[in-house]
This record gives structure tokens, C-alpha cells and sequence, in this order.
């Protein structure tokens, strides 16, 4: 059942967080300084899905890259993003299953390979918060890291387009 | 009877707890049943103070990411009320067919990804791809028709953008509202799939039933959703919105963070089977025969069947939403700039989210920022019945095993729907 929509490109960009929680809106803010930059990538999809869970299921059907950028607790020092597969990590959290409130974007990648609408890669850029609190702005470590982190974006989907 | 039992049912994932069951019986005798919500606060209604109307609905459409229309209609309906803006029939019933996307997702979520694993006996909706594909399958169809008519109407898949006090930044054309009427036609055959999966499997839920106030808007005539006051099957007329907090009654209780809620009663419900209970009789054709293959009378209280009347639901909005579009088509869309003057003044609004009814109060300074705000949402006023409902379940079903007590009470507490937080999703990994 996959998705085809005439303007879909094979390419997107997700980013995921909550940007009234400080560091948990860091996928936001980077995905809004790529998308200023949208017209050096015109067949790439910038897509801001916030914390809408199984909407992440929907943009990855029918593409053949997606990346996804997140804030991420991966045990390493504030600022620091990681690059990394569905496939070298699991999720360190149990869910409760009492709300649809919960979408862990691990278990949505796994239901989508379930269902047959899963791209063929998916890379997952994780930043490390430093605070997660009422906040509208990310921390200054995170930002004044900001250009970095867009210079490894940038890269990597210069490389995956070529 | 001389059993002893401790259940406790503790998760905590992200920053906040979710919810906890806790039930503790000593040699037969019930020493503690507590349904407790420990989450974090939240202060939303200390982050808008100070705010301009323009953002309010943008800011509050961020407590959920499931009912993100409806915290962004009733903040608007409450700016509109405050301010004193009138809006056409167009944007009315564009809202509504915007808030209609939200209930397809939402509902069919719902119903597919929390409560078909419990029936089917699997742990999640992952599994049930290789045991039911096709319900599966349609489940994913189903939502992503309400994904795709919210990036339609409300600008994307979440937090909607199009949606401000006055009117519509962004109206849909007249081919896109058809062809999105075409995949909501196309799409009755699979709701009457779920409905028939689900009806196979509604003698799997528990005969439990306890006499309950159900609370939700009404509006004569309509199975509503969006316009209306305050009905409850305890009182003998309406009370309107603006004095919403008479209703709640909001109170602190120890076993939770956030509020409770009481009104007649020791506790009320709201959400789907309070709408349906108040509302019954103004279902569309499909929706009252889905109801009658249920055997659903109005005065129906197992907060089990809660999740049945999601699928009634379900497809009342799309044969409403069918109509809307009919008479949407039949004038044709028109361009209407929006235009409003900010003024002082104070509002409160309701609408129903999917989880029940949903209550926003504003208070504007003459430069139209934001004085004050009180927000009620459905899953606080659900607490206190849940607790009730504990308090009634569990000693009709102490015989039971162990396991089989916490499974049950899982599947009470997911009966509900409840919308404990997404405020935060943040992913928590370990390297392998």
C-alpha cells in the first residue's frame, strides 16, 4: 500500500520534538534552518511532524531516504549529535500502552518494515539535550552548536543526493 | 476469601510518569486501590500570559499532538468570544470538517493500535501485522485519510497553521475538497471492515457496568462536536459554556499532579460514550445502524464499550463530513480576508476532543495580550471516574489471577483513551 503523491519526493527530512521544552524542540530548530535552505535541495521534503507520533509512519511511506532528526538521551555530553541507524539502538524506555500519546519513532520504524512502507535507509541524527524544562529556546550549548550540526546535515544529504 | 495481592503497575517513560495503577489486599480485605497520575505539570496556562492573541492557538495546539485541532479551536473560539468576531458558515463548517480529520485519526488510532492488541491478545500493534494484516492495513489507510485531510484544511499533519480567530489563513479549493470527498466515500467500505473487527471482538470485553454522570456539549438536533453547551445526563438542562467551572469543580486529589474533577457526583466521564449517551438520537443513518449492530442504547455505562462508540463515531464524521463538503460545494469556496481589531475583554469556549470535552478560558488586555488562561482538558475530568471504576471493578474480579486483574485494569484505564502527555517524545536510547 504505498503512498503516492505527485509532489512526494523520494527524500525527507523529519523533524521531531516539542519546542516549548528547550532541548526537545533541537530537531525543530535544525529542521527550520535546513528548510531556509530548501531551495538547494529541491528534491528533498523538509517536514516538521512535532510530537504528532504515527504521522511519522505516513511521511516515511513511499520514500527511499528519510532522515530524522531528534533530540536524543544517549548518555553522552550535552550538545554532542550522534549519527545512527534504527538498527544500532534500542529504545532504553518501556512503554505503558495506556495512551497514543507515547510514539516512540523506534517503534513506528519497526511498524512501518512491518507493513511494507519502510524507506530502505533511514538515518537518525540524535542530539544530546542539556535541559529539557519549560522553555521556548534551546540552550545555548545547543545552539552555539547549531551551524555544526547543519554542516553535518547538509553533508550527508549532499552525499546521499549525489 | 482470605487472598493477598499487590498489584503495582508503575510506568515511567520520558520526563513524566504516566499513569499508575496501585492495588494492595491483605488476607481477602481491599487495602488500597488508587489510580494515580504522577506527571510533571505542564504550564501552559502561565506560557501564554503576556502573549498576543495572534499566537495563543498556535502555543496551546502544542499540549497534543493527538487533539492539536482542538486545542486550536477552542482557543480560537474562545479569542472569537472574548473579542467579540462573529465567522462565516464557510469557516464554520470548515472548522468542522478540520476538527472531523482529527476524530478519523484519532479514533481509528484508538481502536486499532491500543485496544485491537488487547482483544487479539498481543502486546502491541507491531505484532498484529503478521496475525492481521488486513485490519492492520486498513487501520494505517483509515488514518492516513485523516492525516491527509488535516495537511488539507489545517496546513499539515499536526499542529495546524490555516487555523486563526476570524477565519482561515489558507482556504482549500474546490477540486481538493472534492477529491478529498471522493477518498472519504471510498474509505466507508473499510470502516465498515473495522466495525465488523471489532463487533467479532466485543465479546471479549468486560460485562462491567457502574452507574455513572456523563458529561458532554449538546446542541438540539446534532451529534456535536463542535457548537453547544454543557449537558449532563444528571441535570435537567444545559448550562452554557462560559460558566464551565461551575461543572468541573476542579479539585487537588494526593494520588495525582493533575486536577480532578466533579460535578453532580463523586465523579463524572466524558469523551465518547458521554457524548453518545447525551446525543444518540441525532446520529447520521450509518452511524445509528454501526450503533445498533452494537446493540448501543442510549444509558449504556461500561466505560469498556467507550472505544465502540469511537468507531460509531467514526463513522458519523465521515457521513457528516460527506454532507459538509456537499453543501460547501453547492455555494462554492470564497475568498474571506480575515480582519479582527483586538480588543479587552475575557472569553471561554468548548469543544469536544476526541477524549471528551474540552474547556479554554482567555482574558485579554486592549492590545489583545493575554491576561489569563484556564484550560480543562477531557482526561483530567476523567480521573476521578476512573478511580470510581477501580473502586467498583476490582472486587468483581479478585478471583481472578494476578496477571489477568492488571490486564484488566490496563484495558479500563486504555478504555478511557486517555491523553496522559505528549509533551515530550524524546528518544531514549541505548547503543547496541
Amino acid at each position: 500500500m504505498p503512498r503516492k503523491e505527485i509532489n512526494m519526493n523520494p527524500t525527507v527530512v523529519i523533524g521531531l520534538g516539542n519546542r516549548l521544552l528547550a532541548d526537545e524542540g533541537i530537531g525543530l530548530v535544525i529542521l527550520e534552518a535546513l528548510a531556509r535552505k530548501a531551495a538547494e535541495f529541491p528534491a528533498v521534503d523538509f517536514l516538521e511532524l512535532g510530537t504528532g507520533g504515527m504521522a511519522v509512519l505516513h511521511a516515511l511511506a513511499g520514500r527511499k531516504t528519510a532522515l530524522i532528526l531528534d533530540c536524543a538521551r544517549m548518555g553522552a555530553a550535552p550538545g554532542t549529535m550522534r549519527r545512527f541507524t534504527p538498527d544500532t539502538v534500542r529504545a532504553s524506555d518501556v512503554p505503558s500502552c495506556f495512551s497514543l500519546h507515547e510514539g516512540n519513532v523506534l517503534d513506528l520504524i519497526a511498524l512501518a518494515r512491518r507493513v511494507g512502507e519502510c524507506p530502505e535507509r533511514i538515518i537518525i541524527f540524535g542530539i544530546q539535550p542539556e535541559t529539557i524544562a519549560p522553555g521556548e529556546t534551546v540552550s545555548p550549548i545547543l545552539q552555539s552548536r547549531l551551524p555544526e550540526y547543519l554542516g553535518v546535515i547538509t553533508k550527508e544529504l549532499n552525499a546521499l543526493l549525489t | 476469601m482470605s487472598k493477598t495481592l499487590s498489584i503495582q503497575v508503575n510506568h515511567v517513560t520520558r520526563v513524566e510518569g504516566h499513569g499508575n495503577i496501585l492495588i494492595n489486599l491483605k488476607d481477602g480485605k481491599i487495602e488500597k486501590i488508587e489510580w494515580q497520575v504522577p506527571e510533571a505539570p505542564r504550564f501552559f496556562e502561565a506560557m501564554v500570559r503576556g502573549k498576543s492573541w495572534q499566537d495563543i492557538q498556535t502555543i496551546v495546539s502544542r499540549i497534543c499532538g493527538i487533539c492539536s485541532v482542538s486545542h486550536s479551536l477552542v482557543a480560537i473560539k474562545a479569542i472569537e468570544d472574548a473579542m467579540g468576531i462573529s465567522v462565516s458558515k464557510q469557516t464554520d463548517y470548515l472548522r468542522i470538517l478540520t476538527h472531523y480529520t482529527e476524530y478519523i485519526e484519532s479514533h481509528v488510532l484508538h481502536v486499532g493500535y491500543l485496544v485491537a492488541p488487547d482483544l487479539l491478545g498481543q502486546k502491541s500493534v507491531v505484532p498484529l501485522v503478521a496475525s492481521h494484516p488486513d485490519l492492520v492495513k486498513t487501520i494505517i489507510a483509515l488514518h492516513r485519510l485523516g492525516n491527509e485531510g488535516m495537511e488539507l484544511l489545517a496546513g499539515r499533519m499536526t499542529h495546524p497553521v490555516t487555523l486563526k480567530p476570524g477565519g482561515f489563513a489558507r482556504l482549500p479549493t474546490e477540486t481538493e475538497l472534492r477529491a478529498f470527498q471522493a477518498k472519504l466515500k471510498a474509505a466507508v467500505p473499510q470502516l465498515v471492515q473495522v466495525a465488523e473487527a471489532v463487533l467479532a471482538l466485543a465479546g471479549k470485553l468486560p460485562d462491567f457496568r457502574r452507574a455513572t454522570e456523563y458529561v458532554a456539549l449538546v446542541e438540539p438536533g446534532t451529534y456535536t462536536f463542535y457548537h453547544g453547551s454543557i449537558g449532563s445526563s444528571d441535570a435537567p438542562a444545559p448550562v452554557p459554556v462560559r460558566q464551565f467551572e461551575s461543572v468541573v469543580n476542579e479539585y487537588v486529589s494526593p494520588q495525582s499532579t493533575a486536577k480532578w474533577c466533579k460535578w453532580h457526583r463523586d465523579a463524572y466521564a466524558v469523551g465518547a460514550l458521554a457524548r453518545f449517551n447525551l446525543n444518540a438520537s441525532f446520529l447520521r443513518p450509518l452511524a445509528k445502524k454501526t450503533a445498533a449492530s452494537f446493540g448501543l442504547k442510549p444509558g449504556v455505562c461500561n466505560p469498556f464499550l467507550n472505544t465502540v462508540v469511537q468507531v460509531v463515531e467514526t463513522v458519523q464524521v465521515v457521513e457528516h463530513a460527506l454532507e459538509l463538503i456537499d453543501d460547501l460545494l453547492s455555494t462554492g469556496i470564497k475568498p474571506e480576508p480575515v480582519m479582527v481589531n483586538p480588543k479587552a475583554g475575557e472569553g471561554a469556549a468548548a469543544v469536544e476532543a476526541p477524549r471528551g470535552i474540552l474547556f479554554h478560558r482567555y482574558a485579554f488586555d486592549d492590545k489583545g495580550n493575554c491576561l489569563k488562561a484556564n484550560l480543562c482538558i477531557p482526561t483530567n475530568q476523567n480521573h476521578a471516574n476512573i478511580q470510581k471504576d477501580f473502586e467498583a471493578f476490582v472486587p468483581q474480579i479478585l478471583d481472578r489471577p494476578p496477571e489477568e486483574i492488571r490486564l484488566l485494569l490496563e484495558m479500563l484505564v486504555r478504555s478511557y483513551d486517555p491523553c496522559i502527555s505528549c509533551s515530550t517524545h524524546c528518544l531514549n536510547v541505548e547503543f547496541v
